[in-house]
């Protein structure tokens, strides 16, 4: 009698073990990222965490926080706890690391191309019949002509408007920095507002009516042919841009707290994988793997793109243009 | 619809007709006259109706190519609304972000605050102000210690207690302070910074504190002063450190199933099961450090001895959450310390409220000691402290025992007969309260259901209590101290009531009778030929009332 009883609790409280250890684990990651990723985002998540769910059987659930790049940064370095960041450019990335060591110094290095797994460019989205003639940057800069774009103080989309006009300007002007911040000067007189993030700038530009030219993300540009209709917008190739290449990075003190390294990590690892690429791609950015990007070639147009590294990275880029007191502050003054 | 108007008005006319006799067949030419003529009318009426449709078309298109073409001006004034009220928006995006980054400043009942907008940094601001009057009931049968004879030991006066700034809040969530100086304090050997201290608060289970603060020993003493029950605390409170200056890991368990919560500070009661434990600069009885007593120096704040004092408390409230409601409230724990002080001058010890000496280690019992000998707590020292309260709605207990045992020396000029003796001395309280408004008694005090306002009919909230409590001093402690001038034993007996008349502002009334055994009479002759004919010292009454406020 004794023997079946404990025998019995025994096997009871093993199959209790048995069940727990079964038991699915719910996982919820942060991502906090930039303004025009929502849509994408919005449609890998459930790939990834079907992919996922089928690895290991775990149920991952990503939330989406979205905003201009630089803001987003700030975000996180003033607690917001996000597990992963897929922001616009490295160097807010690269804040995390150098104001409250919150990701590795080499996070660059951990992941494939430069943590970069796709890339994107700027470029111009003008009203149907392009009613002011607009092809190049050079158009937008003249007089009577009203941009709209975001402000580089807060959006990391704007900060690669900026450095792909000055790009222009230098070739443009033999490499005459003088003439370069002439010309960003002009370009940001036309500004007819300054957005705190990409997405609102579109919101300026396509329900608000405003302004003659939209400069943007390429995919954003897309995004809104797409939403708003070809037969509203049209968008410009100039003869000259950015390789803009948006980074991500697992925020390893944030998923360490969250026990979710190694999910965080897949997370963005699959961005690279053909599945991950190929949504990539769908949603109009550039994939970086060879095959998946032949498939998408058709619909992008080509244009020299110059480099970040044109502009000695991203800080000395920074410090340079957009830190307090540097080349932005002195050509732009609100209200001016 | 042409064509059911003319359908309609044909089979009209064909019945007309079918009702037509044969008597009338001459009339047929004339009706089909007239038949013809509707009929061509109706065929005038059709073009009629088709011109108008096309008409009624071109002006609707005419008015919709009108509202299409905006004139220039008109298209400008628009883009430019638009470009201003996108202005206006992205501003007040910016606006709101720029306050959500403001930190929040708050007043209130609490004192007031300045919380950073990520709520990780605060700085609380509070104040304590106590003004007491003590009055000596019997003024002239009391006891004058100084001069052994009856009189006055008053005087009876009105005094500010405490004055007290209280600066305390936290850091990056986890490091909380407290900065609390008191301007009550004048004298270059009071206690001016009662507490000044840093809690490293990263784990409910393990934080560590350091500065100036209370030994967590005894019960008493770690009730917030705004909270006791008394006006001042009872015998055991004095035979422990009031403040000292070390280190302390201290932490806090939930029961089962339940959370941990944060408790900076050394005292802990939120928590079901708790520890503190702590290494101190050792101030004696009474002791606070750089003034009476202290093992520090009063000038320069520095440890004067290389001895360290060593203190322990665990604490549990064994029913948190248990659903025995009415044992929720009960507490119990267990305190103690050791040391080994090495010339720790003694502070003399005093009766509760009237805070008159009754036990004096400067007085020298002149049998055993000669010259100008000092008496100090010089090795081996030991307390232990258990210790109890329950408190279930408007009720509530509190007791506290304790042992305390150390070695006595005699040092300096002149000669002793006993240079050392071991001293026990005990002491304990026990405390009764009530509050008759009906409010809940607890260890943090009383706060009442309705402010004090007479106009509408409240008048806050009313504590009723009564305390005992006694200090039994080692007879061994005579043979060095002189038992005309020091007590053997006191007893005291008090009741106090206390107004509530907000969570900050209270009136006390407390009354107390102070019985004494020794510690008064005559002595005969001189030196070792002493003769003490020791009589009990007068007991003592006193009336004291505190306008409190605190926040």
């Amino acid at each position: 009698m004794k023997n079946n009883f404990l025998n019995s609790l025994l096997a009871a409280v093993l199959a209790v073990l048995a069940a727990n250890h079964a038991d699915a684990a719910d996982i919820n990651l942060l991502n906090v990222s930039y303004d025009p990723t929502r849509e994408f985002y919005k449609e890998y998540n459930p790939v990834f965490a079907k992919y996922w769910k089928a690895k290991t059987g775990d149920n991952v659930t990503v939330n989406q926080s979205h905003g201009g790049g630089g803001k987003q940064a700030r975000a996180v370095l003033e607690g917001l706890e996000a597990d992963v960041v897929t922001l616009a450019l490295a160097y807010d990335v690269d804040q995390l690391h150098q104001k409250r060591k919150l990701i590795p110094e080499n996070w660059q290095s951990l992941l494939p191309n430069n943590s970069s797994p796709y890339t994107s460019t700027i470029v111009f989205l003008v009203r149907k019949g392009n009613p002011l003639g607009i092809k190049d940057w050079n158009d937008i800069v003249k007089p009577n002509v009203s941009i709209v774009t975001p402000n580089p103080k807060t959006s990391g989309g704007a900060r690669w408007n900026f450095l792909a006009a000055w790009g222009y300007a230098l070739k443009h002007n033999n490499n005459d920095e003088a003439a370069a911040k002439v010309f960003v000067t002009q370009l940001f007189k036309n500004a007819a507002v300054l957005d705190t993030g990409a997405r609102g700038a579109t919101t300026s530009f396509v329900e608000r009516e405003i302004g003659d030219v939209l400069i943007t993300w390429e995919n954003e540009a897309y995004l809104v042919l797409r939403e708003f209709g070809a037969d509203k917008y049209e968008i410009i190739t100039p003869s000259l841009s950015i390789l803009a290449e948006p980074p991500v990075a697992v925020v390893e003190d944030v998923a360490r707290k969250h026990g979710t390294t190694e999910v965080a990590t897949e997370y963005l690892k699959y961005l690279y994988s053909k599945e991950g690429q190929d949504l990539i791609g769908k949603h109009f950015y550039r994939p970086t793997d060879p095959e998946i990007s032949a498939k998408y070639a058709k619909q992008f147009k080509s244009l020299q793109l110059i480099k970040i590294d044109q502009f000695g990275g991203w800080n000395e880029a920074q410090k340079k243009f957009f830190a307090d007191d540097g080349v932005f502050d002195e050509i732009y003054a609100p209200g001016k | 619809m042409k064509h059911f108007k003319r359908t309609a008005l044909a089979s009209v006319i064909n019945l007309a007709l079918l009702g037509i006799p044969d008597a009338q067949a001459a009339d047929s030419q004339a009706l089909e006259r007239r038949i013809h003529e509707l009929e061509s009318r109706l065929s005038k009426m059709d073009q009629l109706e088709a011109r108008l449709e096309k008409l009624d078309k071109a002006e609707l298109l005419a008015v919709k190519n009108e509202t299409a073409t905006v004139s220039p001006e008109v298209a400008k004034l628009k883009t430019k609304v638009n470009t201003l009220e996108r202005k206006l928006e992205v501003q007040d995006e910016v606006t709101t972000g720029a306050l959500k980054k403001l930190p929040i400043f708050d007043a209130g009942d609490n004192g007031f605050r300045i919380t950073s907008a990520d709520k990780k940094n605060q700085l609380r601001i509070g104040a304590t102000i106590q003004t007491d009057y003590r009055n000596f009931l019997g003024n002239t049968a009391a006891w004058n210690p100084s001069t052994s004879v009856n009189g006055p030991i008053g005087p009876d006066s009105i005094f500010l207690r405490q004055a007290r700034i209280v600066l305390e809040g936290y850091i990056l969530k986890d490091i909380y302070f407290k900065i609390m100086p008191d301007f009550a304090q004048t004298s270059n050997t009071a206690n001016m910074l009662p507490d000044a201290y840093v809690d490293f608060a990263y784990a409910t289970q393990a934080s560590l504190l350091v500065g100036k603060y209370k030994p967590s020993i005894g019960l008493e003493r770690l009730q917030g002063d705004a909270n006791t029950a008394f006006l001042e605390r009872a015998f055991p409170t004095n035979l422990a450190p009031n403040r000292d200056m070390g280190i302390q890991v201290h932490g806090g368990f939930g029961m089962p199933g339940y959370k941990a919560e944060t408790a900076p500070g050394p005292i802990d009661n939120k928590n079901a099961f708790t520890y503190q434990v702590g290494i101190t600069d050792g101030t004696g009885d009474s002791g606070n450090p750089y003034g009476n007593g202290a093992q520090t120096s009063s000038s320069t704040g520095f440890a004067t001895a290389n001895n360290k004092e060593f203190d322990g408390r665990i604490f549990a409230l064994p029913f948190q959450h248990s659903g025995y409601d009415w044992l929720e409230g009960f507490g119990i724990g267990l305190a103690g310390s050791f040391s080994s002080p090495d010339n720790l001058v003694i502070n003399a010890q005093r009766t509760p409220l009237g805070q008159s000496q009754f036990i004096d280690y400067t007085q020298l019992n002149s049998t055993t000691q000669t010259g100008t000998r000092v008496i100090t707590a010089n090795g081996s020292s030991n307390r232990i402290y258990p210790q109890a309260y329950w408190y279930k709605g408007p009720f509530g207990v509190m007791g506290e025992y304790v042992a305390s045992t150390q070695t006595l020396s005699a040092a300096g000029t002149g000669t002793s007969k006993v240079n050392n003796i071991t001293q026990t001395n005990t002491a304990a309280q026990a405390q009764v309260s009530y509050v008759i408004t009906g409010e809940d008694n607890t260890f943090e005090g009383v706060k009442p259901i309705r402010n004090f306002d007479p106009f509408k009919g409240s008048w806050g909230a009313l504590q009723l209590a009564a305390r005992w409590s006694e200090l039994n001093v080692d007879s061994d402690t005579f043979k060095m101290i002189d038992p005309t001038k020091s007590a053997r034993k006191a007893t005291a007996g008090t009741v106090g009531a206390n107004w509530f008349l907000n969570k900050n502002t209270l009136i006390r009334l407390d009354y107390e009778y102070v019985s004494f055994e020794g510690g008064a009479g005559t002595k005969t002759g001189s030196g070792g030929s002493t003769t003490y004919n020791i009589a009990n010292r007068p007991s003592e009454q006193v009336l004291s009332t505190r306008f409190q406020l605190a926040f």
